[in-house]
């Protein structure tokens, strides 16, 4: 494994991970990713039990390429059950049933509309895996003492050590003043 | 901060001046519009009592659209709606106008509706066996009572919503979605069965169970539609700025989004059933308006109807454009709009679609009718439901 790697995962020997802030209430952590933010921090992350809302544009996480993948694959359902209805009905086996034409669009809808949610539904669930790196067993963050409260009760924010502001006592102090109730950096 | 205070000064009261303005310009086209609708009657009764009919569907199945979606509101205790629920109430307490609005039909019903006419039933045997149900007195009594029935709920739940703007209390919540639990039924199974009344015995040898759906969804969006139109035609008037915001606006986008999607998923399942089982009696309905004028608008709907404005909604940045949205809203009104006339009017056009003047008086009627009902509730009450616990987290809400 290349150190770029290790680094990545969060391993090896003297990775710092980054600040982490704790928090008790969701609109404190919108609040403070917002000034955190503000003091010119780029890399940054939040960990919550649940979505909360307003969090991205407060630590400016870029919109999700998921979408993107998704539509790709919708079209990709759509042309192959076109495709499929249409090969399969009027030229590898034409077979009149029912009077009916051997191909056309009415009944070649339900089909089209379940390939493009089966292929966006998979797009959707392995395109998340793919885009997160999953799946992992382990994330730095997790040697934080209070990281399982965070599908808990407490909500987690990050600086992490890529930033290029990132001073490990420095940035703890920011942490602070932005009102974390806690504060640690996190070697992973 | 300093909008916060704001916010908190806001009474969420109409001002007079501008109520007033507001209902003489209703009472003006409400006036006019009964005027010519007599008029009308006198010229071309059969005319008048069809056109009638499709704005008497499209005003009334709004106002069911409304009626459910507030009730959802309530059960699944929607904060992002609250600040402009108080809209969507008042559209829902249009309902008991249609209690009025159904005398037209009465009148008309023999020039409406074929199984009036003996003869006709009389040489159907299936028009024979369904002659119990659709006889003249017990089709106005279930019109009545379909009214009478809505008309209970959505006084009662639009009580405990004013009620709460004074009491501030949770109760008039759990009062509201008490009555909702049981009002969905009574918006979908009872709306169902108006719009086979109404709309599905033009044809009385015809029969669709999903055509109730069908109706109900195209009143949803319709319903959907004039929400954002209202909302964005208070904000040009600088009322309930604050209040409703863009994460409102994206909200209804999403809605606008969705009953295109549903409407054309129930809609195309009708059709394609039919088109399937090829059974006379069900593709007789489909034939009459592949026929003539009428296929134009057939072979047209699907993109009125889905793929121009399921496209144009699907990103994003759309939904949270407030022209886009406001665009789509006036499209899905006259797309809805005739959508109706295309359900209604080959009973009475076999050739194609003829318009005539009578279409409009007839709808500027029933809008303004309703449109008046609608406007005269924010007078007596506050624009935004102001005793809901939920109000202040509607007021900071925002999309994730």
């Amino acid at each position: 494994m290349t150190p770029a790697q290790m680094d990545k995962l969060g391993i090896g020997d003297d990775k710092v991970y980054g600040v982490i802030g704790e928090f008790s209430d969701p609109h404190d952590l919108v609040a403070a990713g917002r000034k955190i933010r503000g003091m010119g921090y780029t890399k940054l992350d939040a960990m919550t039990p649940f979505p909360v809302h307003g969090i991205d544009d407060a630590i400016g996480v870029p919109a999700s390429k998921l979408g993107w993948i998704v539509v790709c694959f919708t079209i990709l359902g759509i042309l192959t059950a076109q495709g499929l209805i249409y090969w399969v009905g009027a030229v590898n086996y034409p077979l009149v049933i029912g009077g009916k034409p051997l191909y056309d669009v009415s009944y070649s809808i339900p089909v089209t509309f379940e390939l493009a949610v089966l292929f966006s539904a998979f797009a959707a669930f392995l395109g998340m895996w793919a885009i997160n790196g999953l799946p992992r067993l382990y994330h730095p963050s997790m040697v934080y003492k209070n990281s399982h409260r965070a599908s808990d009760d407490r909500f987690l924010l990050v600086i992490e050590a890529d930033d290029p502001m990132f001073e490990p006592a420095k940035s703890a102090d920011h942490m602070r003043t932005v009102g974390a109730a806690e504060v640690e950096v996190v070697e992973g | 901060m300093s909008d916060h205070h704001a916010i908190h000064a806001e009474t969420y009261q109409m001002e007079a001046a501008r109520w007033q303005a507001g209902r003489n310009t209703l009472a003006f086209v409400a006036l006019a519009s009964i005027l010519a609708c007599l008029a009308g009657y006198f010229l071309d009764a059969p005319r008048f009592f069809h056109s009638y009919l499709v704005a008497f569907a499209f005003t009334t199945f709004i106002g069911i659209g409304a009626f459910f979606f507030v009730m959802v509101q309530f059960l699944t205790g929607s904060a992002w709606s609250v600040t402009m629920r108080r809209i969507m109430e008042n559209i829902m307490i249009t309902i008991p106008v249609g209690l009025i609005l159904f005398i037209p039909i009465v009148l008309g019903i023999k020039e409406i509706y074929p199984w009036t006419n003996p003869e006709v039933v009389a040489a159907s045997e299936s028009l024979r066996a369904k002659s119990a149900y659709l006889s003249e007195n017990f089709f106005i009594l279930r019109g009545v009572i379909y009214f009478a029935l809505w008309s209970l709920w959505a006084v009662a739940i639009y009580r405990q919503s004013t009620k709460q703007d004074t009491e501030k209390s949770i109760q008039q919540m759990h009062v509201a979605s008490r009555w909702s639990a049981p009002g969905l039924f009574l918006a979908v199974v009872v709306g169902s069965l108006a719009s086979f009344d109404w709309l599905m015995s033009l044809m009385p040898t015809w029969y669709s169970t999903i055509f109730g759906l069908v109706t109900l969804a195209g009143g949803s969006l319709s319903f959907f539609s004039i929400v954002t139109l209202v909302c964005l035609g208070f904000r040009r008037a600088g009322i309930l700025k604050d209040a409703i915001t863009d994460e409102h606006y994206h909200d209804l986008g999403k809605w606008l989004f969705a009953l295109t999607a549903f409407y054309t998923y129930v809609a195309f399942s009708q059709y394609m059933l039919i088109w399937y089982a090829n059974i006379p009696e069900e593709t007789e309905w489909y034939r009459h308006r592949m026929e003539g004028g009428w296929f134009a608008i057939s072979i047209a709907m699907p993109f009125l109807r889905f793929l121009i404005p399921f496209f144009v909604l699907l990103c994003r940045a759309a939904k949270r454009s407030k022209t886009i949205i406001a665009l789509i809203a006036v499209w899905s009104l006259v797309v809805e709009y005739i959508d109706l006339y295309w359900v209604v009017m080959p009973t009475y056009y076999k050739d194609g679609p003829q318009f005539h003047w009578l279409d409009l008086a007839t709808l500027a009627a029933t809008v303004s009718i309703c449109g008046l009902v609608f406007w005269s509730r924010f007078q007596k009450h506050k624009m935004v439901p102001v005793g809901d616990l939920r109000l202040e987290q509607s007021l900071h809400f925002e999309n994730a």
